[in-house]
């Protein structure tokens, strides 16, 4: 009677932690991607992987982007962590703090790869304490979204390219009529509160500036200074739309869409949306004004391998599989981005759109930036960026009190 | 002996029945309980696999943080605000959907007037920040009767946002507030609204010596759990202002989540968590107590 | 001390008209009891004169001033709830200082009456309880003490004493007459109990169906009910009420016949109700002057001082009585008297007297 009880629990116990193992030859793939798509083009992605490869199988477990990060975290510290990650790249060095990353080098000299590491987007791949620790599935560049029916209004013939030109126009079109306005900042608190990321890096970056060195925050430079100057006049002459400090980043694409603003910057991603959510719309995008500097900041859904893993090899198989040309076009087809790895990119010219070819020229010809992954505290960091741009953008703050205020509070921060 | 064995089985088998429950629960709300109160005595949980442990650490460091008084001060003011707000207008609406005018029109607005409580904060805050815009329909709204010169960011300044939070929260919250008091007041005899109609009471009247003594245990119950409920609130803040602008909105459980899932200070976090659970706790024993009494 | 007018008093709910145009006229310092089964408009003529009720026609006065407009304060009335109605998380002495507190009547002014008020109604030793620690009849003076302090115009009571158990309620009645006799106040006491109609009223008015069945002295209602339902409704046990044959010398009441007198509009043939009080059907024995008939006794109820003679006659069932010390047996047949100079005849059609 006890014996029978007890294999009884045996059987239940082993039951109930089967989820905790994983089995051999099945891997797991947290993204958010496949929430962003509704084709169900990554169930088919699985499914073709799967009939290359029968001896593994992929489980897709998809969050909204704005959980992954938390999942990440919680799922290593009660080691249920997936396998294969989606990743993000302002995430890499606090991820890599705690230990959450698989060291990628090794992986990426493998015999066999279905891709040149050369080939990459570098930006993802540069290194962080002498380790590679992401590879870029796509990628994006920042961009400006320009709605030319209210360049034209307001007087002029092109979209901007210098700063000055920036400037003048945002100005002249928050005049042509009340709830108009020139472009939007979305500096609101509210999380993922990344407004900075979306606006002030890419202008910064095109202005040849730059936050980090190495993995020390380096905010209080002049190059910074001038472009907080620059929004900081905008906001003065009215170019900039009121409510910054609680304007989101969706409602500022929103705004945009619906003709409410003149430019909007952001990933080149977007045009699909805008053009798609209003065909109305005299839309084009063009590089972020810049100083004369071609650099700009890149983002993209990036993979990584989960230190913790029973099966980073297979791992390693299914991303080496997602970078191989072919995979690798399909997949920024399907999210309507531009491929991570650089020789698709021909694939995707082929039947592209007028914006996505003007993006494809930004990828090839200049510089992609991405700071943040070097920041030990990422996304506090850029909380904190939101906050003091919040306080200068108020006329709390000049722009070099709101660079050295960030400045020690990162610094604080990265203890 | 036997018939005594017989006696405690008989007692006990209620509570056996209770037992898988009981386990259950006790799983469920113990090992986390136990486990945030063991973080908060340790340093670097979860970002470091083998943490160090700093006793009571924590809590010094969290007292001489500037960030987590004013976190409590902002939480308090919100608390506070919220059950005062909750109070007055769910009050007021139930006196008013109390009010003995046609069945349906009354339904319909009762149904109506319940609506805020059905939407998720996640559209609660969305809505309220479309229509707390500079373009927004309150500032068109303020500016057209001329109340204001020109439009105001109310969520984004940080001397209305915390206004404007305690609205958005008053929106929000009143109706359970209302549907509460709506059940007490149908149980007011109608006959001392006309005794105190003869003796000359006009509505204050009424309102002040019938109708609030005779709700007084409702309110007293209600207003605990709306204080036990709104303190640890934390999905309507974050997502109508995610703290901001700076901090002038942070309460303690918003600071909770940023310190754990933005700058991944899992100990700090679950310190601060610690504080609004010792807080929640002497709130609850209030409330319970008063349920007791009422029984 | 005012005179009550109701005139032609309409109460719609709806298109449902619950008062069918009600005339009273109460003289002051009168004590007016509205008494019927429920449903029949007492309470709703109560509670318009009160003011609690809205008039859909007609015209209430008290004194002389029509109060159609006026709202239950302005009247000049103080009103006894059926359940009390008094504020609970208030004191004794609160709930009576309510309505003075509200006029801002001076404070010492306030406490001398509600202390003088409190004296009579024995209530002193309770001023500082709340009223959930009083008892039913307790809580009853209370409600009396109440609208007492405010020396109201007019009283007007709801059903006060049905929540008290019976020989409380007896004791109130009694308290209530007393302080009619001592504060000579206008009244009106709604009531469904006709004993308390009986011993209370100057006047009652007897109501069915929203309409005034008849008003008079309690002797004129009792001794002379003008319709077969007010001679039903008042007295305990109820009137005997039978329809039989007019002959000419008298009735035919089922196989036996009857010599009494009849009123002179019957003609012999005619159908009439009758209507006799079981104290004027006795043994023959005891009531010699009387019609006798002999017949089968099925039940007698002994009350004590005198007991309850059920019989048949015919297909209907008729009550008497007889002492207390009066042996009958069950199931025997005996000579019963009639004493016919106290029937009463009602058209069976209109259900009106005929005198």
């Amino acid at each position: 009677m006890n014996k029978f009880r007890l294999s009884a629990w045996t059987f239940a116990a082993a039951t109930a932690l089967t989820p905790f193992t994983t089995q051999a030859g099945q891997i797991e793939w947290l993204q958010w991607f496949a929430a962003e798509d509704t084709s169900g083009y990554y169930d088919q992605l699985v499914a073709d992987f799967e009939a290359a490869h029968p001896d593994i199988t992929v489980k897709l477990v998809t969050q909204p982007f704005g959980k992954v990060r938390e999942s990440i975290v919680t799922d290593n510290a009660i080691g249920v962590g997936s396998d294969v990650l989606g990743l993000n790249m302002p995430w890499t060095k606090e991820f890599l703090d705690i230990g959450i990353l698989e060291p990628l080098d090794e992986y990426l000299t493998r015999e066999g790869n279905s891709f040149a590491a050369g080939d990459l987007v570098e930006a993802p791949l540069g290194k962080i304490e002498g380790h590679t620790w992401m590879v870029p599935l796509n990628a994006f560049p920042f961009v400006m979204h320009v709605n030319m029916g209210l360049v034209r209004q307001a007087g002029f013939e092109a979209p901007p390219t210098t700063w000055e030109e920036f400037a003048e126009q945002a100005k002249a079109i928050s005049a042509l009529e009340d709830g108009i306005s020139g472009i939007g900042m979305p500096f609101s608190s509210q999380p993922p509160s990344n407004g900075p990321i979306l606006t002030f890096l890419p202008l910064l970056y095109a202005n040849g500036g730059r936050i980090m060195d190495g993995s020390t925050p380096d905010f209080d430079n002049p190059k910074v200074v001038e472009t907080l100057q620059l929004l900081k006049d905008m906001q003065d002459e009215g170019g900039i739309a009121p409510g910054a400090a609680s304007r989101t980043g969706g409602v500022d694409l929103e705004e945009f869409i619906a003709g409410r603003t003149g430019f909007l910057i952001s990933p080149g991603v977007h045009s699909s949306a805008i053009t798609g959510r209003n065909a109305e719309l005299d839309y084009t995008l063009v590089r972020v004004p810049s100083n004369g500097e071609q650099a700009y900041r890149v983002h993209g859904w990036e993979l990584g391998i989960s230190a913790s893993s029973d099966n980073k090899d297979d791992a390693w198989t299914f991303v080496n599989y997602l970078l191989s040309p072919e995979v690798n076009a399909q997949a920024a087809q399907a999210a309507n981005a531009l491929p991570g790895n650089l020789k698709a990119l021909d694939v995707v010219r082929e039947g592209a759109d007028p914006t996505l070819i003007k993006q494809i020229d930004i990828l090839e010809g200049d510089t992609p930036v991405e700071e943040m992954r070097q920041s030990p505290k990422a996304a506090g960091s850029w909380a904190v960026m939101t906050e003091e741009i919040q306080a200068m953008l108020r006329g709390d703050k000049t722009p070099e009190e709101t660079a050295a205020a960030v400045q020690a509070r990162w610094l604080e921060l990265a203890q | 002996m036997t018939s005594m064995f017989r006696h405690m089985t008989t007692r006990g088998t209620p509570y056996l029945f209770l037992l898988p429950g009981l386990v259950i629960l006790g799983a469920l709300l113990s090992v986390p309980l136990y486990k945030v109160v063991e973080y908060s005595l340790y340093d670097n949980v979860i970002v470091e696999r083998e943490p160090t442990f700093v006793g009571l650490d924590n809590y010094a460091n969290l007292l001489s943080d500037s960030g987590f008084w004013s976190a409590g001060l902002n939480t308090i003011v919100f608390t506070v605000g919220s059950v005062l707000g909750h109070m007055v207008v769910g009050i007021g609406l139930a006196l008013l959907v109390n009010a003995d005018i046609a069945p349906r029109a009354r339904t319909f607005f009762r149904s109506m007037l319940i609506l805020p409580w059905i939407f998720t904060a996640v559209v609660v805050a969305l809505n309220w920040q479309l229509l707390l815009n500079p373009f927004g329909l309150v500032n068109y709204v303020l500016q057209w009767l001329g109340l204001v010169s020109e439009p105001l960011d109310w969520l984004g300044n940080p001397d209305l946002a915390m206004w404007s939070l305690l609205l958005i929260s008053t929106w929000r919250g009143y109706p359970f507030i209302m549907v509460s008091f709506l059940s007490g007041l149908q149980t007011v005899p109608k006959e001392l609204y006309e005794a105190a109609e003869i003796d000359g009471a006009g509505f204050w009247h009424k309102f002040w010596h019938v109708t609030l003594p005779q709700l007084k245990p409702v309110i007293f119950g209600v207003a605990l759990l709306d204080l036990i409920w709104t303190f640890q609130l934390f999905p309507l803040v974050w997502l109508s202002t995610g703290g901001g602008p700076g901090r002038a909105t942070e309460v303690l459980s918003t600071l909770t989540f940023r310190l754990g899932f933005v700058d991944f200070q899992f100990a700090q976090a679950a310190t601060v968590a610690v504080s609004i659970l010792i807080i929640s706790a002497a709130f609850t024993l209030l409330y319970l107590r008063n349920e007791a009494r009422r029984l | 001390m005012s005179r009550i007018e109701i005139r032609n008093l309409v109460k719609m709910y709806g298109a449902h008209k619950a008062l069918h145009g009600i005339d009273i006229s109460i003289q002051p310092g009168e004590f007016c009891v509205l008494v019927g089964p429920s449903g029949c408009g007492k309470s709703t003529t109560l509670r318009m004169v009160a003011g609690l009720e809205t008039i859909s026609g007609g015209e209430i006065a008290i004194g002389e001033r029509v109060v159609n407009g006026l709202r239950p304060k302005e009247r000049g009335i103080a009103m006894v709830f059926q359940n009390y109605a008094l504020y609970p998380s208030k004191t004794v002495y609160n709930n009576m200082a309510f309505s003075l507190q509200l006029s801002r009547m001076p404070r010492d002014e306030i406490d001398r009456r509600v202390r003088e008020v409190a004296e009579i109604l024995e209530l002193t030793p309770l001023l500082d309880r709340k009223p959930g620690a009083l008892s039913g009849g307790q809580r009853q003076r209370v409600a009396m003490g109440r609208a007492i302090v405010r020396d109201p115009e007019v009283f007007l009571f709801d059903e006060p004493l049905s929540n008290l158990d019976a020989k409380l309620r007896g004791q109130m009645r009694a308290e209530i007459k007393r302080l009619h006799q001592r504060l000579e106040n206008t009244i009106i006491y709604v009531t469904h109990d006709q004993v308390e109609a009986m011993t209370l009223a100057d006047r009652i008015v007897i109501m069915r169906d929203g309409r005034i069945e008849q008003q008079g002295t309690p002797d004129q209602i009792f001794h002379d009910p003008d319709t077969v339902f007010v001679a039903g409704f008042m007295g305990s046990p109820p009137m005997n009420l039978v329809e039989c044959m007019v002959t000419p010398t008298g009735l035919k009441l089922g196989q036996n016949d009857i010599a009494c007198a009849t009123p002179s509009s019957l003609r012999a043939g005619d159908s009439v109700i009758c209507g006799i009080r079981p104290d004027d059907i006795r043994p023959s024995a005891d009531l010699p002057a009387g019609a006798s008939i002999t017949l089968p006794v099925n039940l007698i109820e002994q009350l004590g001082t005198e007991k309850l003679v059920h019989f048949m006659v015919g297909e209907h069932a008729l009550i008497g009585k007889t002492g207390g010390r009066t042996s009958l047996t069950e199931g025997a047949a005996h000579p019963l008297s009639f004493d016919m100079a106290h029937a009463y005849f009602f058209d069976p059609k209109t259900e009106k007297r005929i005198r």
